[in-house]
């Protein structure tokens, strides 16, 4: 046993210094429809019973959500349980068109929001992660707890003196505040994240790829990057869906309506003084909620691309 | 221009460390540094005003409501801009809760919107602090304005704020309750609070369960404002501090208890509940309650929600006799301007054009209450829904029966509200007897209006 | 000698071979400097400005519409008697010791669980994370309050047994409770986490302990655990501090007031009270910087504790 094991990281080093890891195993995925015994059959069946049953529970009140979209404005709250007497398009239409401009114009100033921080995140959280996880430099130490020291403030007091730094530079009522502190790695959330997968990949790897003569960059392009998928593309996701709804930001920085991100035109519906649209805002809701959602489902196929499927055994 | 312009304070701890060589005293001095750098830097631009070679003013003005109010306000606007080709007006508007704490966040970065939006909750706040022009100075024509409406927007700080419309604390009755529980709608001309607590627990009696003849009081100032005036007192004396004791505020809890007991007001939790839902959920929208406590300009809008033909009705009294109800007018909300307009004239006229203006008037209607200048108001009559017209015939019934205008809220008053909303559920949950929960919430509203 | 135990040990002897060869390598300052450039300079252009300048604020009157005027601790000193602040750190502290392992827990479940051997998993992982989407949205407000409302959906099954339940969103018995299970409810992030980490795990550990006959319980505590012990101390310490700042949630649910009788007043909500709402933003600043004070020492002894249960590859 011992030897075995010991002999396999040598096998990685080789794939990994080749640069392009084969991808000669079946996804880890499909292995549990290999074998169809008939107890196997039932413990399946049974595990499908509790997560449709949890998965219900869980869903419901976004299920309540869907329906009440559907019903119109004024049975919303009288009508309770997920039965549907008639389908009522009506919010969807109104709510697409009750703003300044239709709905889509604030999904394309998200999407921008989003599409720039979702690139700075992952280029410059990434190279402070592998300066954190893999280098020796002197104050590392101190500007790692510093790091981590940045996301102890409550933002609320952050948030009045940033913007008066912001607004002196002119960059109030522009996209600027909302995606420059991402391309300079302000979140410390992904840094740490990183920092952790770095640390978890076998360190004979750089190694390996050091002794065939790369330097840092390369070793960082080529060894690391392609083995921290997972962590890039749950940078990905959380950044997208962490954007996407960010309200107070958006709030404070932009004042034109024409500026106005999904969260922002989202509360034109509410007027707590008043009357609120709430088959217009659920309506609203679920089409903001259909983009995040798609990156999900197309997300985390890069989140089980892990050491399993590029070439590690 | 400075966002500090008071310099010594924050040159204080910066000094320090050049004055005293101690050694300790150098991160302290870093820290000030540091601040001072981020200060430096806020006092060099200033807000941004930017006119044209050709005389084109850029004005912002802000506000808070939903989408209907954009649509109209938006709007008044364009017939703005139409007459007064040389100024351009840029809105800007959120939601009640973001719109407090994004005004804070400009005024503080000195990047203040020219016309704002103001409330009677902060209006001193703001005032007292230097942060809102005094109109009086400006060419805004006052003389049409309801006088009473107008004087809530006057201070030691001058004329801050110009009303953009009238409200008056009342009790909306849902007849659709009272029907169904055959029960007939009191008179509001001669009643009393016992014949609301009675009238209002025969309602819930003889309703189906969860159904109760009057919504609680005690979720904000107004209803305990009413309350002390009866009595004889005020929440607030023209001085800046509270006109009342904790002998009186126990009493209007004592009786808000008597209620509950009575089954004549909901269950605590449902209170609760009731308190942070908004309007068109609240429990005479939803034909939950019978009677509730709203502000005039709230009618229109739970007439919506509710479906039914509400009726306004006044305030109970103690004697019988509307006249001693204690109602006031008061300003729904106020048009201000930021003190470090660069543009006041402009900005004044865009106020006079709001609050004069038959056009203005026209395309508003009474989105914000009743319209303050009489001669608008008669104007834009045959314009506004039957609603709205309830509330105008409303305002115009109990002109007569006013009682003394109240002094406006000091400064501090913000926090007023909570305070009454915390300790009433306290009461209400029996965690605190009247008398205890009376003698903390005084003690807490003196340090919240003194400090 | 069993492949597991035979692994924990090669662990331990890697971990002290690769600790000499860094002291033969020396420091790469250069190359490290060179990749922190965008982090260095986002650090000393945003973040530790206002960092300091909130420092500074801590110790002055600061209404947000006047200059601040310095007045050394005495936003300390009103914090030692201010009782609403305390008992907004009692509430904290609650939801932070109950809601974190709560959360973590349920988390890590449900991750392996849908890490592999089933049918339609991608599937099931979206439906599971679909409630973390919604985050702060205004709905989620009407959503809870349909659920744990006094006529919300809990009391109506309850009612069938013939329970009448509170209302428990507004008894302040219950209040706390149900946040910390709306808290709960949003699992998505750290389950996220937990299955990316999942994945980095090499199959020829389970492979190998296969081979020896080990049991499922023993593959999870002999190698899942420890290999995933990186990813289970970031979850921790990343939802320790950003729970001890949980604000939306309560935000939202109980209108802004952290009500009933401040049973839901969590730390940050008091302080955004006192800051917005108050304009007391000295006190507010004052209140951060406490609250870093808290959440550094709890991050600190969570980095000394890791020493002895989390293992690195380097």
């Amino acid at each position: 046993m011992t030897t075995n094991l010991e002999t396999l990281p040598a096998s990685d080093k080789k794939s990994a210094g080749a640069g392009k890891p084969t991808n000669h195993r079946k996804p880890r995925e499909s292995r549990g429809t290999l074998a169809f015994s008939r107890a196997q059959r039932t413990k399946a069946l049974t595990k499908h019973a509790i997560l449709i049953l949890a998965g219900g529970l869980m869903i419901y009140p976004l299920l309540w959500m869907v329906v009440s979209s559907l019903r119109p404005n004024e049975l919303i709250f009288r009508e309770p349980g997920l039965w549907l007497n008639s389908l009522e398009m009506s919010n969807y239409t109104s709510g697409w068109s009750a703003l300044t401009h239709p709905f889509g114009h604030y999904m394309i100033n998200s999407a921008i929001v989003v599409i720039g921080s979702i690139l700075g995140n992952l280029i410059s959280c990434s190279m402070a992660a592998y300066a954190f996880a893999r280098l020796q430099f002197t104050g590392k130490k101190l500007f790692f707890g510093i790091m981590l020291l940045t996301i102890m403030l409550p933002f609320h007091v952050i948030i009045v003196p940033q913007y008066i730094l912001f607004s002196q530079i002119g960059w109030v009522n522009t996209f600027w505040p909302l995606i420059v502190p991402k391309l300079l790695a302000t979140d410390a959330f992904f840094v740490f994240l990183m920092v952790q997968f770095i640390r978890g990949i076998p360190k004979d790897l750089d190694e390996a790829a050091r002794i065939d003569g790369a330097g840092h960059p390369r070793i960082f392009l080529r060894v690391i990057l392609p083995l921290m998928v997972p962590a890039l593309a749950t940078t990905t996701i959380f950044t997208f869906i962490w954007t996407w709804n960010d309200f107070f930001g958006a709030l404070i920085y932009l004042t034109d309506p024409d500026m106005f991100t999904v969260p922002v035109a989202l509360r034109a519906f509410v007027d707590s003084q008043s009357a609120t649209s709430w088959g217009s805002l659920f309506a609203m809701s679920i089409v903001s909620l259909l983009p995040v959602f798609l990156v999900f489902l197309f997300g985390q196929r890069f989140l089980i691309k892990g050491i399993a499927t590029t070439g590690i055994k | 221009m400075p966002l500090f312009p008071r310099p010594a304070a924050a040159r204080q701890p910066a000094e320090t460390p050049s004055s005293r060589p101690a050694r300790r005293f150098r991160k302290t001095g870093a820290v000030a540094a540091a601040a001072a750098v981020v200060m430096a830097l806020s006092a060099c631009g200033g807000g941004s005003a930017p006119q044209s070679a050709d005389g084109t003013v850029e004005l912002r003005f802000s506000w808070w409501g939903g989408d209907k109010r954009a649509q109209l306000t938006q709007e008044a606007i364009k017939q703005f801009e139409a007459e007064n080709p040389k100024i351009k007006i840029k809105p800007e508007f959120g939601d009640w809760s973001g719109y407090w704490d994004k005004l804070a966040t400009q005024v503080a970065a000195n990047d203040a919107p020219d016309i704002i939006q103001m409330d009677e909750k902060y209006i001193t706040e703001y005032s007292s602090r230097g942060a809102l022009l005094d109109l009086s100075k400006y060419d805004i024509d006052t003389s049409k304005l309801d006088e009473a409406a107008l004087n809530a927007g006057k201070g030691d700080d001058g004329l801050t704020g110009i009303p953009a419309g009238i409200n008056a604390a009342t009790i909306l009755a849902n007849p659709k309750v009272f029907e169904a529980a055959g029960v007939p709608l009191p008179d509001d001309s001669k009643w009393t609070w016992e014949d609301f607590g009675r009238i209002a627990a025969e309602v819930t009696e003889k309703s189906p369960k969860g159904t109760y003849g009057a919504a609680a009081y005690g979720t904000d100032e107004a209803s305990l404002g009413v309350w002390l005036r009866q009595n004889g007192k005020s929440l607030y004396t023209s001085d800046g501090k509270l006109g009342f004791e904790p002998s009186d505020i126990s009493e209007w809890w004592a009786f808000l208890k008597e209620l509950s007991k009575n089954k004549a007001v909901p269950s605590a939790s449902e209170v609760v509940e009731a308190e942070a839902a908004p309007l068109d959920q609240s429990g005479l929208a939803t034909g939950k309650n019978g009677l509730a406590f709203w502000w005039s300009n709230q009618a229109p809008a739970l007439e919506k929600a509710s479906g039914a033909d509400l009726k306004i009705l006044r305030f109970p009294s103690k004697t019988g006799s509307s006249a001693d109800a204690g109602l006031w007018y008061k300003a729904s909300q106020f048009w201000s301007a930021s003190s470090r307009t660069k543009h006041p004239e402009e900005t004044a006229k865009f106020i006079n054009f709001l609050a004069n203006n038959v056009k203005a008037g026209e395309t508003l209607l009474a989105d914000r209450g009743v319209y303050p200048n009489a001669e608008v108001r008669a104007a834009i009559e045959s314009k506004l829904t039957p609603a709205d017209v309830k509330v105008v015939k409303f305002i115009d019934q109990i002109k007569d029966e006013l009682g003394e205008a109240p002094a406006p809220p000091p400064k501090g008053a913000g926090a007023i509200q909570e305070i009454i909303k915390r300790y009433t559920s306290e009461v209400l949950f029996e965690r605190l007897s009247t008398d205890e929960a009376g003698k903390k919430a005084v003690d807490e509203m003196k340090s919240a209006i003194s400090s | 000698m069993s492949a597991i135990s035979e692994l924990s040990s090669l662990s331990r002897r890697k971990g002290k071979a690769t600790a000499e060869e860094k002291k033969a390598n020396g420091r790469d300052n250069k190359a490290a400097y060179i990749f922190l450039l965008p982090w260095l300079v986002g650090l000393v252009a945003i973040t530790i400005g206002p960092m300091v300048m909130s420092l500074y604020l801590s110790f002055t009157d600061y209404n947000l519409l006047q200059p601040p005027e310095w007045t050394g601790a005495d936003n300390f000193i009103r914090m030692l008697s201010d009782a609403r602040l305390h008992n907004s750190l009692r509430v904290t502290f609650t939801y932070v010791f109950v809601g974190v392992p709560l959360q973590l827990a349920v988390a890590l479940l449900i991750a392996l669980v849908l890490d592999k051997g089933l049918r339609g998993l991608p599937f099931y992982r979206s439906v599971f994370y679909l409630p973390s989407l919604l985050g702060g949205s205004v709905a989620v407000a009407i959503l809870w309050k349909q659920i744990f409302g006094t006529t919300g959906l809990v009391n109506q099954v309850l009612a069938m047994f013939g329970i009448e339940g509170p209302g428990w969103i507004s008894d302040p018995g219950t209040a706390l409770g149900s946040i910390i299970l709306l808290h709960v409810w949003t699992f998505g992030a750290p389950m996220i986490i937990f299955l990316a980490g999942l994945r980095q795990i090499p199959v020829m550990y389970y492979e190998a302990a296969k081979v020896d006959g080990a049991s499922t319980l023993q593959q999870f505590w002999r190698i899942t655990m420890p290999m995933l012990s990186p990813i289970i101390f970031f979850n921790l310490v990343l939802q320790i501090i950003g729970s001890f700042q949980s604000f939306t949630q309560a935000f939202i649910v109980s209108g802004g007031n952290g009500g009933p009788s401040d049973s839901t007043m969590f730390f940050t909500l008091y302080l955004y009270q006192k800051g917005f709402g108050q304009f007391d933003m000295g006190y507010a600043s004052a209140m951060a910087w406490v609250l870093l004070l808290i959440i550094g020492v709890f991050t600190a002894i969570n980095f000394i504790a890791s020493k002895y249960w989390v293992f690195y590859d380097d």
